[in-house]
């Protein structure tokens, strides 16, 4: 063991031999305040409530699948027929037929 | 440590989690000295202890309904002020490395009587050993000092600083060592430049 180590462990055990700091009873007051900021945060019902809302959203996701699927061929069609409509109303297209 | 035997812990924690105030109150008188000395131990500057007890109660009523009983309660409760203390150490800033000048005339005459090893500390001054051992503590990171506190200060082993703080024991060891060697430059440091 190094000097520095063995006057290191004299001081620690030195400091070890100061007494306690204090009384480590709860001040007067102290757990009534504390029990009191405690209960007056957010209430159960909140964490409820988000818990909850996070299966909620989760259900919502699922319930919106199941419609897409439920409904494919006829959001494909719309789109079918909106791309039709689409290739009918090209300016350049018209352009182009008029030049011809 | 809080007497487990003539408290019931089991049923007053039941009735916390019915939202009973007297329990609550109850609670917090039995776990004051476990958690008051963690506090003292490790109480950054500037900070009033019964702030920092305050903060770590309210955290365990937040965090009450997570506690599964995998760990003793008090252990748990432990690790909430073990963490909230080291959140508070990081948060100010590190002391300014620690010259002879910064020590007061009682620190001074501890420091001599261990470096000559001619006359034992006396017994008057194991306060003021204290206050020198907690400014060379100051030095070093949060979980660093943690680890010394509670090894060389409180003479905790290995196990139990495990069990307080929730790090596995081979992280504790390896905090241990560094700590020490960090520890042993700064002390070194501090005794050479007074030689110089």
């Amino acid at each position: 063991m190094s000097p520095h180590e063995k006057s290191w462990h004299r001081l620690v055990e030195a400091a070890r031999r100061a007494p306690r700091a204090g009384d480590e009873a709860a001040p007067y007051g102290f757990s009534t305040r504390v029990a009191a900021l405690a209960f007056e945060q957010a209430p159960p019902q909140a964490s409820v409530f988000g818990r909850m809302a996070l299966r909620a959203a989760g259900v919502a996701c699922l319930l919106a699948l199941v419609a897409v699927g439920l409904n494919y061929s006829a959001i494909k069609g719309a789109f079918e027929d909106d791309s039709a409509v689409a290739a009918n109303d090209d300016p350049v297209a018209e352009v182009v037929n008029l030049g011809s | 440590m809080p007497d487990d035997q003539s408290f019931d812990l089991a049923g007053c924690l039941d009735r916390v989690r019915l939202r009973d105030q007297t329990a609550a109150r109850e609670l917090v008188e039995h776990l004051h000295p476990l958690v008051i000395r963690i506090v003292r131990a490790h109480l950054p500057r500037r900070v009033s202890e019964e702030d920092l007890a305050q903060d770590i109660f309210l955290k365990m009523f937040t965090r009450i309904d997570q506690y599964q009983g995998s760990v003793p309660f008090t252990h748990w409760v432990s690790r909430i002020a073990v963490t909230t203390c080291i959140d508070q150490l990081r948060a100010q800033k590190r002391r300014p490395e620690l010259r002879w000048a910064d020590l007061s005339e009682r620190e001074t005459d501890v420091l001599d009587a261990v470096i000559t090893n001619e006359n034992d500390v006396a017994p008057d001054d194991a306060l003021a050993a204290r206050e020198l051992v907690g400014k060379l503590l100051d030095q070093l990171k949060p979980e660093d000092r943690l680890v010394i506190q509670y090894l060389d200060l409180e003479q905790k082993s290995v196990a139990e600083i495990s069990q307080l703080t929730g790090w596995n024991q081979t992280l504790v060891k390896v905090r241990a060592f560094r700590a020490r060697r960090k520890l042993q430059r700064f002390y070194r440091d501090l005794i050479e430049k007074e030689k110089t």
